[in-house]
């Protein structure tokens, strides 16, 4: 058994910074994660982060373009500590060594990016995401926070709603360790692999979340996950919305910039669920391009792609045969990112004693019902560094080291020895699939009861098989297929919430579009969707949303 | 169409050998050996180990010798390397000791990452925040473009011959932070990086950048410390000394004076330790000339060159 102050599972961004935050606090801190955390999904977050930095721009601006862009679903209160402490955080992030990209005076530049009024992105040409995962893993080490890598988290030890640390399978040793800890942050990122057209990596599949419902935290506003307007048609690999920002189109088959049909005076720069929703109907009036629609970037000019967007000319030629200069890039909506969450307050606390969570697992809630591009490496860096604050002040308040329930291990041994020993059974890969297929099908981009429905008994039946599943490879070392199988007990448990939400919210908002319910209703609906587990099952429960400056409105683009 | 995959297969602590496994795969136009990877896993066979993540060649998981050569198998399509080579073979990286299968242990990676004090020592910040002019950024830019993929350790011809080396990689990251003008302890890294094992000790055949899938150039890297060095005055080293001793051979005699090139490198008593060798060379028919030889023919066109030079250097100061 290892004994640290604070522990923090998945090393994203949100991960690095809270585990940082602590650290500096002089508290033994440790990272656990699946993977090194350089090659967290964080790392592919391209088009850049939010901030009011410059003069004429304000914090309330960039608070009411969140709030507006969330379909006055995010909490007002919480959108504010976001919006306030953005410019002093990029300040920091620089000052650890961050290289934005620059203007011609040598100040931190700033590009136009969708649902904004102003061009407040700051970026590092079209990996911003990279830029900051490198930088805060140079932090990491500088502060001396014990790093546990490739040790996937198999459950999180609570007892009496209160934390005691977690266990972890060492992937290279198969072995599972205790690791016994005063305060426990979840950073383990979105659940954006429920589906199979995805721009998230193949790592990003909920576990966090899964845990945390397991330990008995909710899950908040499940149902929300955002469609990403522009990503290739086969792999579902993202496009930065920086290439819209920079002055793309989007174009059907007729070559029209359709947009200004549905949103005429911000056209591409729309927010994200409308340009999707947009991009979807045009597709389903038969005017698209065999099942996709062009972002056209040719009238940029080599040079200025060159510049701002070189990843993205890279990605379309390796993985789409469309060199961007030349020809337009079929793309079409994918997921892209979980708005839902576990539910913290603006310190990232959770209802469960000395449980935090930061980043897109968690859900505090600042994206409402959609998120604008350029809040999320935001939001990572924002409520990282709070919830460390929050965990390492829990601790040095005295919230001491309590008792490791001694069954945990023994508990979670079997739980997996009884995996690893079945002989025959449902395999991993095929449940997993199955759950995708039904989720794309019953709670993609538009939604209705019956389909909810059926893909809940869908989702419900892959759960009781699998309570069967069963492996071929049974080594000690390196068996990702086991991962595998624990992942997909994660993706159904998530499938099973999701579903939950998205039948509860009888209205569409944001990106949750029910076409039996097509009209916002905000005298029913200005509250949050609540999935508690009990037993084996799910209870729904709400909340309201903390309206504090701005009065919700029709939202028009 | 159906591409038959060789895979080099090993458990080093259940199996003696490594040993290769075929395997049949369905193949689409534009496919990544990653998706064919995959697919093998989730068909065929799921006890094939590998790292994956990101998918867009941006994480570094899937670095693996596709077909001889180091290769992000996400970024790499199985077709054209298939018509090209008649089939596809897939090994773990080289110069890195396997786990399982394609999995390779990355501990010594990130440990070399760690001795060059991977992270910013910034000096007194201007009042009013940085100012960063657009060339000062574009000259770590490649750089930073770094995904530590470890394509480059695994082909670094001076890595395979010593372990302690700091290879291409770390390297790269000392000139990420040594050439940022906010940096405030570049002599000091710079000391450190011309001790033994330290960025003199590259070879320079280039295989780094050759084979670097993100185009980061790290010889570039390499070769800017070790002008960065020489600028900064850091020229206590063998390294550094047989660079000067060239370059003042050159500008001397228009060639190279390999023997008093010996001696100003190492020293007149460490170039005593080198006679025995000197025997040796000797009976071979090759040891340099060890008298002073006169200059060559256009000794004056070679220092017109030396004097341009120091005239463009002067400018740029």
């Amino acid at each position: 058994m290892v004994i640290h102050d604070v522990v923090v599972v998945g090393a994203g961004l949100a991960g690095m910074r809270a585990a940082i935050e602590a650290a500096r606090a002089g508290l033994n801190v440790a990272a656990v994660s699946k993977v090194h955390p350089v090659r967290s999904h964080s790392v592919a977050a391209q088009g850049g982060i939010n901030a009011a930095i410059k003069e004429a721009d304000s914090w309330e601006d960039h608070a009411f373009d969140t709030v507006k862009g969330s379909d006055y679903l995010g909490d007002q209160d919480a959108i504010e500590v976001l919006c306030r402490e953005a410019p002093s955080d990029i300040m920091e992030l620089e000052r650890m060594g961050a290289v934005f990209s620059r203007d011609d005076a040598g100040r931190i530049a700033q590009r136009p990016f969708g649902g904004a009024d102003y061009p407040r992105t700051c970026y590092l040409a079209d990996r911003t995401g990279h830029g900051l995962v490198h930088l805060l893993y140079e932090q990491l080490i500088k502060h001396g926070v014990y790093l546990y890598d490739e040790w996937h988290v198999v459950s999180l030890v609570t007892h009496d709603n209160s934390v005691r640390g977690v266990i972890a399978l060492e992937l290279t040793t198969g072995k599972l360790h205790r690791l016994h800890s005063r305060a426990v942050i979840i950073a383990t990122g979105g659940y954006g692999r429920v589906f199979n057209t995805s721009t998230n990596a193949i790592t990003s599949t909920g576990d966090g979340m899964a845990l945390a419902l397991r330990a008995g935290a909710p899950l908040m506003d499940m149902e929300f996950v955002q469609f990403h307007p522009t990503t290739l048609k086969r792999t579902g690999i993202l496009m930065t919305e920086g290439a819209r920002g920079e002055g793309g189109y989007l174009i059907n088959s007729a070559g029209e910039r359709f947009m200004k049909a549905y949103a005429p005076s911000k056209l591409e720069l729309a927010s994200r669920d409308v340009v999707s929703r947009a991009e979807q109907k045009e597709i389903d009036a038969g005017r698209g391009v065999d099942g996709c629609v062009l972002l056209d970037m040719r009238h940029l000019g080599k040079d200025r792609i060159a510049e701002r967007l070189p990843q993205i000319r890279d990605l379309a030629i390796n993985f789409a045969g469309v060199d961007p200069v030349i020809a337009p890039v079929p793309i079409k909506p994918g997921a892209h990112y979980s708005m839902g969450g576990i539910m913290t307050d603006v310190d990232g606390k959770t209802p469960v004693e000395g449980l935090f969570a930061a980043g897109e697992c968690a859900c505090v809630s600042v994206h409402g019902a959609n998120r604008l591009g350029g809040n999320s490496l935001l939001e990572t860096i924002v409520f990282g560094r709070r919830a460390g604050k929050a965990a390492a002040g829990s601790c040095i308040k005295g919230r001491g080291l309590r008792d490791f329930p001694d069954p945990a291990l023994a508990d979670a041994a079997s739980a997996i020895a009884s995996i690893l020993n079945r002989t025959e059974g449902e395999s991993a890969h095929r449940l997993i699939a199955g759950a995708r297929e039904a989720m794309e099908e019953h709670c993609w981009i538009f939604r209705t009861r019956e389909g909810l429905e059926g893909g809940l008994k869908k989702i419900r039946k892959l759960r009781e098989r699998y309570g069967r599943v069963a492996l071929t490879d049974r080594s000690d070392c390196f068996n990702t297929e086991l991962l595998t199988a624990l992942e997909a007990g994660y993706i159904l448990e998530i499938s099973e919430a999701m579903l939950m939400g998205a039948l509860a919210r009888t209205e569409s908002r944001g990106s949750h579009f029910r076409l039996d319910f097509p009209a916002r209703n905000d005298k029913e609906w200005l509250r949050h969707t609540l999935v508690y587990r009990e037993g084996k099952g799910c209870r729904m429960d709400y909340k309201d949303v903390r309206i504090t400056r701005f009065t919700p409105a029709e939202r028009k683009y | 169409m159906k591409v038959r995959f060789r895979i080099r297969r090993f458990d080093p602590l259940h199996q003696a050998e490594p040993y290769w496994q075929a395997y049949s795969v369905e193949v689409k136009e534009g496919m990544t050996v990653l998706e064919a990877l995959l697919k093998i896993s989730e068909d065929d066979d799921p006890t094939l180990s590998f790292r994956r993540s990101c998918r867009s060649a941006i994480c570094g998981s899937c670095a693996m010798t596709i077909n001889g050569f180091p290769r992000l198998a996400c970024s790499t399509q199985v077709l054209p390397q298939y018509r090209k080579k008649g089939e596809m073979t897939v090994e773990p990286l080289s110069n890195h000791q396997v786990i399982k299968d394609l999995a390779v242990d990355m501990t010594p990676f990130w440990n070399r990452m760690e001795k060059v004090s991977p992270y910013l020592a910034p000096k007194e910040e201007p009042k009013d925040g940085w100012v960063i002019r657009k060339e000062d950024a574009a000259a770590i830019d490649s750089a930073q473009k770094c995904i530590m993929c470890g394509s480059c350790n695994a082909v670094c011809d001076s890595l395979e011959a010593d372990p302690n080396f700091i290879g291409p990689a770390a390297s790269v990251k000392a000139w990420r932070l040594v050439g940022d003008v906010r940096e405030g302890m570049k002599k000091k890294r710079l000391e450190r990086l011309s001790e033994g094992h330290g960025v003199w000790d590259c070879v320079r055949c280039v295989h780094c950048t050759e084979y670097c899938p993100k185009d980061v150039r790290p010889l570039e890297a390499i070769e800017r410390l070790r002008a960065k060095a020489i600028e900064k005055k850091v020229v206590d080293n063998h390294g550094a000394k047989h660079t000067l001793a060239l370059v003042d051979s050159v500008k001397r005699v228009g060639r190279l004076d390999e023997a008093a090139m010996t001696f100003k490198t190492l020293g007149f008593l460490r170039s005593l330790g080198m006679i025995p060798l000197g025997l040796k060379m000797e009976m071979h028919g090759k040891l340099p000339h060890l008298i002073i030889f006169p200059a060559i023919d256009g000794i004056k066109e070679v220092r017109k060159i030396y004097s341009a030079v120091e005239r463009r250097k002067k400018k740029k100061e």
